[in-house]
């Protein structure tokens, strides 16, 4: 019997994250637009062992702010989809600005699992990386590729059965943002835990991202106030 | 149930409380600590090997983008700049002019007379002096090539960063107003690596700003007549208050015509880098290049065009009052009587500098047809202007309008007429008021 598996990749611009979505999907791809803007929608699907895996491949972004109609896209898919898994390419060569994003992701109470990518380009630069200790300060599988060789993308298959497998619900990762902060956050958590909105998203995701004065979350409370 | 409008004005007072202990938005301490915990991380996860060139990179960096020494220094960088360009251009212009002159003398003498008269005072006139500052132009571009191919350049924007945030704009959009320097059009292409559409076109916007390399000719020009012993700083102060006002215009547009939060962006700098000598002359060639094809088309055209109304209606004194163009310049000229250069000789350049900033100096070489060399002198004698009045027509030739080709590529750019006759609207008038306000106050104060 087959299960079903939604998955989407994530990244930013030039972290390979297109290859790995060719290395999953092959010639099982469609394009289609995201609903009501003219952005390209790019989804495949491909089947692992007893799973038939629909991809979903998201803008390149490098945060997930709402500055830009990508990065919005990005997060409204995540948000509100629910992929079983966030599949977050990674640069390896890259990792302080390739990581800002992961960081969000894991903030968002994504179901992650960090594909670090050119592998073989950070080893020739002389970057040592030790996944164990990344992938226990995130709190995520990290998965080594070398997409543009077509390496890593059985283990990365794998991860993504083991985790969609496992059920445990997403760590969700909490940065300390400074005793001020943090008492600010924690007072919007308990109001936002009363309201609707916190049945959809996380609070303390709803709480940072008021204070970031984000357009798009604001708004949110705004027209909640309609019904 | 508690209403949303309670959590946003709990959270606009949690703002408030954050700002009055922080001194800065919430926004950016978050961002901080989130950069904060992946350093932590990657100190932790990353083996990295000590390279060399990169320390010494940290080290030069500690200085230049210094957040006190920063700006000071890409200050003095520019005026360097300005003063290699004139130093080494001054007598490689002599000897260009010298051949012209050479050339002009005997091409009057052909006859029949109209054919002499259109090669040496239109052609040689109006093209030849507008060739005279290859020199200048050339080594300008030298001069931003090797800022350029260091990585000075992206220091420069990471220093102006800080400011561009006060104004409403980021680093990112420093890149383009640099760009600006060499030419507008590709610098307003370049402003598509910027993601949010305001922003990019507040960037555009301010652009035609940024004094580009055609209007060189028109400072050096009148800098090396009015100014002899201030050229450099003369040149530099038109550079420098190109880059005031854009800033000043941007933090208007923001507040009052585009209003909207400040994007974020991750600013790469990049290893410092000894320039190649190959590198360095295929960037200024790229740019150099588009002043010769202009020279040749549009200039020359210009000239012609110049030249033609110049001797029309057939008889009348070359360029009088009484010839077509000066019927035309009469026509303008009293709109520039505030600004002191009410003569309609000034009036024409400016007309047909719209088509080209390089024309401005062709119409004038056309016009006044005399030995390039002493087209300055000219200006002085013929229009008797004052050094005022040249800083105030410099800085008017520094505002007024972006030529036809920025037009046609901000309309490109921003697919609509609207922001291109925007653009045209708010310059004109912005050197309208700087040209009058330096001309007013300056005779005020006895300086005319």
């Amino acid at each position: 019997m087959t299960k079903k598996l939604n998955i989407a990749l994530v990244g930013n611009p030039n972290s390979g994250k297109t290859t790995v979505f060719n290395n999953l999907t092959g010639t099982h791809q469609y394009v289609g637009n995201w609903p009501g803007v003219t952005v390209e929608k790019k989804e495949g699907t491909c089947r692992y062992q007893d799973y038939q895996i629909t991809v979903a491949d998201l803008p390149g972004v490098y945060s997930l702010t709402a500055y830009s109609l990508d990065e919005i896209i990005a997060r409204d898919f995540i948000v509100e989809e629910k992929p079983d898994v966030v599949v977050d390419i990674v640069d390896a060569g890259n990792l302080e600005r390739n990581l800002y994003l992961t960081v969000q992701l894991l903030e968002m109470g994504a179901r992650l699992i960090v594909a670090l990518n050119m592998m073989d380009e950070a080893g020739g630069r002389g970057y040592r990386i030790d996944l164990e200790h990344l992938s226990y300060h995130l709190g995520t599988p990290v998965v080594p590729m070398v997409a543009s060789r077509n390496r890593g993308t059985q283990e990365l298959l794998g991860q993504i059965a083991r985790i969609a497998e496992s059920r445990v619900p997403p760590s969700g990762l909490r940065i300390d943002y400074g005793r001020e902060v943090e008492e600010e956050i924690e007072k919007l958590e308990d109001l936002i835990s009363q309201s609707a909105l916190s049945r959809l998203y996380p609070a303390r995701w709803l709480a940072v991202k008021l204070l970031e004065e984000d357009e798009e979350v604001t708004k949110k409370f705004k027209e909640g106030n309609v019904d | 149930m508690l209403t949303n409008e309670e959590i946003l004005r709990a959270k606009d007072r949690a703002l408030a409380h954050l700002r009055s202990i922080y001194g800065d938005d919430a926004e950016t301490i978050i961002a901080d600590r989130r950069y904060g915990f992946i350093s932590g991380v990657l100190k932790d996860v990353v083996k990295k090997p000590a390279i060399e060139r990169l320390a010494w990179s940290d080290k030069i960096d500690r200085v230049i983008v210094n957040r006190w020494l920063g700006i000071p220094i890409f200050l003095a960088v520019m005026y360097g700049m300005f003063q290699f360009t004139f130093t080494l251009s001054a007598p490689l212009m002599d000897w260009i002019s010298a051949g012209f002159d050479f050339i002009a003398v005997r091409a009057v003498g052909i006859s029949p007379e109209w054919l002499g008269s259109l090669i040496g005072n239109g052609i040689i006139g109006g093209v030849g002096t507008v060739l005279t500052f290859i020199p200048p132009i050339f080594l300008l571009f030298i001069a931003i090539a090797v800022l350029e191919d260091s990585g000075y350049m992206a220091r420069a924007a990471f220093v102006m960063d800080r400011l561009m945030h006060k104004v409403g704009l980021h680093g990112r959009s420093f890149i383009p107003m640099i760009l600006g320097f060499g030419c507008n059009i590709p610098a307003i292409m370049a402003t598509r690596t910027i993601e949010n559409p305001r922003d990019r076109l507040i960037t555009i916007l301010i652009n035609p700003l940024m004094s580009c390399g055609a209007r060189l000719p028109i400072y050096i020009l009148l800098a090396g007549a009015f100014f002899p012993a201030y050229r450099g700083l003369v040149v530099f102060s038109m550079y420098l208050i190109g880059i005031i006002l854009a800033i000043l215009m941007a933090l208007i547009f923001r507040k009052w015509l585009l209003p909207g939060p400040i994007g974020h962006f991750v600013m790469e700098l990049p290893p410092y880098r000894l320039p190649t000598i190959t590198g360095v002359l295929v960037h200024m060639w790229e740019r150099g290049k588009h002043f010769l094809i202009k020279a040749g088309t549009i200039i020359a055209g210009v000239v012609v065009l110049v030249w033609l109304l110049s001797s029309m209606p057939w008889g009348v004194q070359y360029a009088g009052p009484d010839s077509w163009i000066g019927h035309l310049g009469r026509f303008i000229a009293p709109i520039f009587a505030p600004c002191g250069f009410g003569q309609w000789q000034a009036a024409v350049s400016l007309f047909f500098g719209f088509l080209a900033k390089e024309t401005v100096v062709g119409t004038m070489g056309a016009i006044f047809a005399v030995k390039e060399g002493s087209l300055g002198t000219a200006i002085a004698s013929q229009l008797s202007w004052t050094p005022l009045v040249a800083f105030a027509f410099m800085v008017f030739s520094l505002l007024y309008v972006p030529c036809v080709a920025t037009i046609a590529t901000i309309k490109a750019e921003t697919n609509s007429w609207k922001w291109p006759a925007f653009t045209i609207g708010y310059e004109l008038a912005l050197a309208w008021i700087m040209a009058a306000l330096i001309y007013q106050i300056g005779s005020l104060l006895g300086l005319g």
